[in-house]
This record gives structure tokens, sequence and C-alpha cells, in this order.
């Protein structure tokens, strides 16, 4: 059921990650790379200059071990890198809630970087090469991107344009579905992809044990989290965010 | 013969070296300057990999020292404000020496700029898409128009020349720039007041980065007009200290005393000024603005080391409030070693303050799992800022060598004689 | 950034920015732009000379600038605030009645400053040259003792041609010597007739409206600014060389030119041609 108020035919499309079903395992990190022309690290890459859209980060609970992946928050209040960026490269889009990346217009000058407080943006450090044979395998539907730009999650926007395209060629109307692809690869199905503006989705937003990263900065992230473990939400929190309940 | 192979375009009634020492003081600043050319050229043809910025440390070497040399570059429009406004006629003497290294500081920032993005062939499309929103847009806008307007500020310096002012159109010509000047010396200081406090906005405004971020006037955070105020302080303290290195090298007085004092106290005001609020703007932040952004500031300063608290002490009290003091009391400012020790100290605290902005707001985590880390610059970053240092080194010594910087040299030398 | 450009915002702060932005481009532009006609209305007024000597009277030494009032002792320490143009000078006009009786008086007389003759029966202007009636209302132009020291034999000085304007305290002359230049300025407004047939004279100039005298020396007062140029030349090439060139009670070497090294060659006419 879409939520009251919302404009016909747009989305706010919103990620809930279960970290009790996370294992770390990081298949979500390689369909990212696969699904978003990522090039495989060179040679002289380290884990601070590689190209990772999505990092699953293993937490210090004190007990079993838990991950929590991160990736671009898609910011739907004052989004901190796109009133930052010179050349307007950054865009979110209020069709999607999406936070469009241009790399076309990108500069390089990493100023998003340094607004965003998740750390969600990478840069190309240098010119993107694949093995022989294996540019065979790029998505045609994701642009490849320069050395000197700044890239990030963006929702897996090719995939959204896809199912738009067959939307439209089906005559359909009203916002898209589609799953990208972290959440199509997890094998424990701990990724959830969705609409805000659907009320069932948004209401499993605000369900029990669900938080946010960073709430307290204000940014208004659209990936929730979700954890029975008091531990697990203790490694999360900031630090001087109120403990609730 | 090699020592006198330019005779014809020294200034009449100075000495200079002869040609061949030139060179050889020379020399070394080209060596510098040709390992920094090829570590650039080593970052544009490869990528930015040659340094060791990454994706947490996007900001590193190059852009603090394109901020200090911008703080210390400030000499140049805030002196040709007092010059040209305020009509402080002493500092006549040491004008065209800030023009120069204004020169330097905003050209060699800007090439390094030009290096440190990822795509420098795009950097007009802030100027045909500019995003108003953002104070980098600001910040190129004003600092592209500033450069434009040193380099016609050392038109006339360079005009000046003793073989180019034989020709009468070029007397003719400087003469008439000469006469426009204040109209300059005003856009100069209206487009260094933005830039500088957009710099220091830059930091301010940034709301994913609790340790930077402040609050303000309007759209303006406090860091704007702390960096405008910071800059305004040191920049006669730089001059000044050019100004005696220069002494030091050349072993001749350059300038009177009374142009050390006038730099040395409007330095020590405006520096004690700036010590003042930024006392009032770190305890609002400390007590206020990170707390309520949910970041007690006290966890900022306990990874100690090169972050601990020994950091906001020093640029505060130690490189802020002494030299402030040294700089303001006349009888220690009229004891040179004290002053130029003060105005060092001036230009290091200001130096140390942009590094806080720059290194350690990236240095410190954000995400409550995540760690500080560590960064040293590559070779490559070393070299390219050597390459700047040699620049400014090689612009200056020719300017020294073949332009009047220091007008009362002549005078000085005269009353030397005499005695 | 312009309009017809894609994402052009039409909402204040965008406008704002824009505004000042272009404001500033065009007075920055518009000023060089003003510079530059108003040098080339000055080329074209021919007004070089004017320029030339303002520019180096800015940057000549507060006791290269001192009033000749000041050098005869009439007046406490002062620096001449006209570029040597007494002309319009009230101070000078206030002292000049009070000795024309004595000038008159050393008209006849001879003066000598450290060998160097001083005829008393001409003016001198500031810049070394010496100007005097000739017999038919003509007045001839030449370089004073000191001036014709640093000419030595083989300097060229190269004379203005004829019809040329002369003003006052602008380049007429230029003197080529060992590779050095120097510009000499006219003491006198006029019209160049061609060059002058008596010994030490090198040109016959027209008066433009009478003979003005104010801005000259003359009388006791040009031996007593000799003596503080020959001054003023010893401290600089001490300055210059760290030698002395005027031993108590001695004289000047009758060619400076070649009893001079180049540099403080260079240096001496500088000084003495005021051609910094």
């Amino acid at each position: 059921m879409r939520k009251q108020g919302a404009e016909a035919g747009t989305a706010r499309y919103a990620m809930l990650i279960d970290l009790d079903r996370c294992n770390g395992c990081g298949a979500c990190m390689v369909a990212c790379a696969v699904e978003n022309n990522v090039p495989p690290p060179q040679p002289s890459a380290t884990p601070r200059t590689g190209l990772n859209w999505l990092r699953v980060f293993r937490l210090n609970t004190g007990g079993r071990d838990a991950f929590i992946p991160v990736m671009c928050m898609q910011c739907g209040e004052e989004t901190p890198c796109q009133s930052v960026c010179p050349q307007k490269a950054v865009e979110l889009d209020p069709a999607t809630g999406i936070v469009g990346q241009i790399p076309e217009r990108c500069l390089g000058c990493r100023y998003c970087m340094a607004a965003c407080p998740y750390q969600a943006r990478v840069f190309n450090w240098r010119d993107p090469q694949w093995p022989a044979g294996m540019e065979q395998a790029l998505n045609p539907r994701v642009s490849v991107r320069q050395r000197g730009t700044v890239e990030k999650c963006n929702f897996c926007h090719g995939r959204w344009q896809a199912a738009l395209e067959k939307a439209a060629h089906e005559g359909e109307s009203g916002p898209v579905r589609y799953t990208p692809a972290c959440a199509e690869a997890c094998p424990a199905q701990a990724i959830r992809f969705g609409d805000l503006n659907d009320e069932e989705f948004a209401a499993e937003c605000r369900g029990e044990g669900v938080f946010r990263l960073l709430d307290s900065l204000g940014t208004g992230p659209k990936v929730f989290y979700r954890t029975s473990r008091a531990e697990v939400r203790e490694a999360t929190r900031g630090f001087g965010e109120v403990k609730r309940g | 013969m090699v020592e006198r192979l330019d005779e014809g375009w020294i200034a009449r009634g100075v000495r200079r070296a002869p040609f061949d020492r030139f060179l050889l003081w020379a020399a070394p600043w080209a060596a510098l300057l040709a390992l920094g050319a090829y570590a650039i050229f080593l970052c544009l043809r490869d990528g930015l990999f040659h340094t060791n910025m990454d994706n947490r440390y996007v900001f590193g070497l190059w852009i603090f020292l394109d901020l200090a040399v911008i703080a210390l570059g400030a000499g140049a429009f805030f002196t040709g404000f007092l010059l040209y406004v305020l009509r402080k006629t002493e500092l006549r003497a040491v004008i065209n020496s800030a023009v120069v290294i204004g020169l330097v500081c905003y050209s060699g920032a800007v090439l390094i700029l030009a290096v440190d993005v990822g795509q420098p062939l795009r950097a007009w499309f802030t100027f045909y898409h500019p995003n108003v929103h953002s104070m980098l847009t600001e910040v190129t806008f004003c600092i592209t128009c500033y450069l434009t307007v040193l380099w016609i500020e050392y038109v006339p310096i360079f005009l000046k020349n003793r073989r180019l002012a034989l020709k009468p159109s070029m007397l003719v010509f400087e003469y008439n720039l000469h006469k426009v000047m204040v109209v300059f010396a005003l856009i100069g200081t209206l487009l260094s007041f933005f830039h500088q406090g957009s710099l220091g906005g830059l930091f301010g405004v940034l709301r994913g980065r609790p340790f930077a971020f402040r609050e303000g006037l309007l759209i303006w955070p406090s860091t704007f007009f702390l960096f405008v105020l910071s800059a305004m302080a040191v920049g006669p303290s730089f001059l000044a200290l050019t100004t005696w290195m220069a002494e030091k090298v050349t072993r001749r007085r350059l300038v009177k005393d009374e142009v050390y004092q006038t730099l040395g106290r409007i330095s020590g005001k405006l520096l004690l000024a700036y010590v003042f609020f930024k006392c009032l703007d770190t305890l609002l932040w400390i007590n206020q603005t990170a707390p309520e952004r949910g970041f007690p500031a006290h966890r900022f300063y306990e990874y100690g080391g090169a972050f601990g608290t020994w950091i906001l002490f020093t640029e505060i009290a130690l490189l802020g409030l002494v030299p402030a003091l040294l700089l303001l009391k006349p009888e220690w400012r009229a004891r040179r070693g004290l002053l130029i020790a003060g105005a060092a100290m001036a230009c290091l605290g200001v130096t140390l303050n942009r590094f806080v902005f720059t290194i350690q707001t990236l240095a410190l985590p954000t995400l409550p799992f995540d760690r500080l880390l560590l960064y040293w610059p590559s070779w490559q970053e070393f070299a390219a800022f050597g390459f700047v240092l040699a620049y400014g080194m090689l612009v200056y010594s020719f300017s020294y060598r073949y332009l009047k910087l220091f007008p009362q040299e002549r005078e000085l030398a005269m009353t030397e004689a005499k005695r | 950034m312009f309009p017809w450009v894609y994402g052009f915002e039409w909402h204040p702060g965008y406008l704002i920015f824009l505004g000042v932005f272009f404001t500033v481009a065009v007075v920055v532009a518009g000023t060089v732009l003003y510079a530059l006609w108003r040098s080339f209305r000055a080329v074209h007024r021919k007004q070089e000379g004017r320029i030339y000597w303002h520019t180096v009277f800015e940057d000549l030494a507060p006791e290269e600038r001192r009033c000749r009032h000041a050098i005869t002792g009439e007046l406490p320490e002062r620096c001449c605030d006209r570029e040597f143009d007494c002309r319009g000078c009230r101070m000078h006009a206030r002292l000049l009645y009070s000795d024309e009786a004595g000038a008159r008086a050393a008209a006849s007389e001879q003066a000598e400053v450290c060998g160097i003759s001083l005829p008393l029966d001409r003016y001198y202007h500031r810049g070394h040259t010496w100007v005097r009636e000739g017999e038919d209302g003509a007045l001839l132009v030449g370089l004073d003792g000191l001036g014709r020291r640093l000419a030595g034999g083989d300097g060229i000085v190269e004379l203005p041609a004829p019809g040329t304007e002369l003003r006052v305290n602008e380049p007429a002359f230029r003197l080529r010597r060992n590779g050095v230049e120097a510009r000499i300025l006219s003491p006198v407004d006029g019209t160049v007739e061609g060059p002058a047939c008596d010994g030490e004279a090198l040109i016959r100039v027209r008066p433009a409206a009478g003979f003005h005298t104010a801005h000259l020396l003359r009388g006791g007062e040009a031996a007593a600014w000799m003596r503080h140029e020959l001054d003023r030349l010893q401290v600089a090439l001490a300055a210059s060389c760290g030698a002395a060139t005027l031993a108590d009670g001695g004289g000047a070497a009758p060619d400076l030119g070649r009893s001079l090294a180049p540099r403080e060659f260079d240096t001496a006419c500088g000084l003495v041609f005021l051609d910094v």
C-alpha cells in the first residue's frame, strides 16, 4: 500500500539489512563489483585505495562475531555530498531518492569524499584495467569510469533503468520494483530492498531493533540496520548517542 | 665576462652578486624544480596512486600546504589594502615584495591544485556549471580572479626593470597601471576576504565531520571568519619574515626598521583578536556544537600521539598567544630577533591550524567501528611541493635581482656608506 | 554560468554569486583597458617625457630630493615635492625676491668647486646642464663641469633633432659611453634650433614663451649645490664599490669615465644626470 502524501510515480528506495543474518561472506561485495563494472584491484592497491562501493566491517562485540555492510546511505536530508560538489556532479533524484554521481562531470576534487560521514565514496586512483578478456563481461548498462573520478553505490541504478524500460514497454506506470545486485547475491538474504513510500516496508524500517548509523548527524540515511543483539547495537552506536530503552 | 652578463638589466645604485654566483645560487633550486616537475609528470601521466593519499585521506600534503601558503600569501592583499586604502605609506617599502610573494604563493597553490584533482582538464566545469551552494565553487572563482589581479599587479613591477623601462611605452603603461592600482587593491581585498573565508568554510560546513563542523552566521560557519582573521594576522608576519630572510641571504639592509615595526604591530593586534575569537569558538564547539551532533569533543583527542590535546594547546596558546604578545609589546618588538621569532611562530601557528582542519579532520573516524588511520606523504608529494618552493625561490630571486623589489634599498645603501 | 547553459538557476543566490563574479571580471578588465587607453593617449600627446621624469623623481631617495634652499642652508631640512620644478613653488617665490640682489652681484664671478669650474654667467639645472641667453635671443644649453667629466673625450652625447619640442625636466640628450646609457634632462622649455657653435654649448634652443629661470640655480647657490652633488657622488660610489674617490682637498679626476670601473661609472651617471 502506498504511503499517503507520496507523489505519484516517485519512490524513496531504501535498504533494510539484518545484521543477525549477515555472516560476513562478502558475496554482496563481489556481486556489487561485477554488476557495476568495478575493475579488479591492481598490484599497488590497498584496502584504503581499493574501489569498494560496499564494505563489510567486522564488529568488535566482545562475543560472537558480527558484520555490517556499509554503502552509500543515499542521504535524503541536506545530503552532505550534494551541496559541496562544485560542478553539480552529485544529484539527489527526487523520483527515486537515490543520490546519483555523474562520472562525466566529476573533476576529482574529492570534496564529496571528505564530506561523507559514512566514507562511502571511493576514488579512481588510477586508470581501470581489466585482465584480457574480462572486459567482455562488463555490464553494458553501467558506465565505466575514468581515473580521477569519484564513484559510489547508487542502489544499482542500471537495474532501475532496466526495470523502468521494461515497465514502460509493458505499459505499467508507477514506481518500479527491482533488486540491487547485493540484495540478490546475499546467501543469507540479509539485505532487503524496498520503497519507503510503501507503507509495509516503511513500517518494517521503523520496527523493533532497527537503527541507522550516525543518526545524530541528521543526514537522513536510507539504509536501515536491524539487530536483536544488544552488543551489536552497542558496537554500532555513535559516541554520544543516547541509548533507547 | 660571465659575471657581467646581465649588468644592463640590474638597476642603478644597487649592488648585486656577479651573474655566475647568481647561477650558483639558482642551480639547486632549478634541480629541485626539475625533480618536482618529474613527480608532477608522473602523477599527471599515470594517476594519483603515485601519492599516498587514499579513500580516507582524500586531502593530503598538497591541500594542507595549499591552504597554508594561501594564508601566508595573504600579505599581498592586506599590505595593498593598508597602503592604497588606509594610506600607511611606510609599507610602500615592501608592497612590491608582498605582490611577488602573493603571486608565488597563489600561482604555486593553483599549480598544485591542478595536479591534485583527478581530472585537471575538467577545471572549467566549475565555472560553466557552478554549484553556488558549495564553498569550493566560491574558492575556485575567487582564487582564479585574484590570481589574475596579482598578475596585473606584478606587471608594473616587471615593467620597471631598467632595460624594459628604456622603452617609453613600457614606462607610460606602468605609470598608468600604477595610477589605477587602488582599484586592484580594493578588488584584491574583496576577493581575498571571500576566498580566505571560504577556505575556512570548506571545512566548517561539513556536517558529516563533527570535528570540523561549526555554527556560524547565516550560511557562513565561524571558520569562515576565523580563517580570514588568521590570514590577515599572519600575512604581515610572513612578509616581515621573508624580508628578513632576504636581508640575511643578500647581506644588505632592504627596509627601514619602521617597516618591521609596522608589520609586527599590525600582525600582533590581529593575532590577539584571532586568538580571542578562536578561544570563544573552541569553547562553543567543545560545549555545544560537537556534543549536539553526537560527538563529545574529548573523544576526538583520545587517540593521543600526533593528535592529542597538545595540538590544541600549541595552536592557540604556544603559537597564537605567545607570538601575539611578542609582537605587541613595543620593547620586545623593537628587538629584531624577538620580532622575527614572533613572526615565525605566528606563521607556524596558522600553518598548524590549517593542518588540523585538513589532516586531523580526515584522520578521525566518524563511524564508531572505524579506526584512526595515519598518513605519510610519498616522495612524489614532497617533490611536487618542492617544485612550488623552488619556483617561488627562483621567481623571488629573479625579481629581487632585476626588479626594484625594495625601493628603500638605494637609500639605505647610501646611509650605510655615509657611516 | 550563462542563462542558455544547462543547469542555470533563476534564484537569488545563483544570481548574486554570478552577478558579483561578472562585475569583478568587468571591473578588472575595464580598468586594465582604461590604463591601456590612457597610455595610448599619453604617447599620442607626447607625454612620455613628463611621465619618465615623474617616475624617476618618485624613485629618488629623500637626500636626493633635497630642496635647493635646504642645500644652501636658507631653510631647515626639506624635500622637494614639486619634482624640482620651482616655477610654481610658493616657498621658492617667497625666498626668490630676497635673493635677487645677491644673485645679480655674483653674476660676474667664476666659482670653482673641487676642481670643477662653475662659471656664474649662466644658470644651472639640477640635471647638470647649464643654460644662458645667446646673442640672437636663442638659449644655449650645455653640460656643466661634472657632466663633461662624465662624458669625457670619447662619450657620445646624442643631441635632439632640430625642431624637437623640449620641456623642463624631460629627457633631451642621451649619453652613451662604455656600454652605459644615460638620459640627460632639458633645463628649458623651447624648440631646438640646432647644434651650437659656441665651444661648451651643445644646442641652441628657441624659448617657448620667454626665458623663465625660477627653477634654475645661479650664483652662490650653484656652488653650494655642486658641493652637495660631489658629496652625493662620493657617498654613492663608496656604497657601490667601497673606495673613496675624492680625498679631502683634492679635485675630481678630469675624466671620470676612465678612472671609474664600469659599474661605478654607471652609478655615477645615474646619480649625476638623475636617471635612476
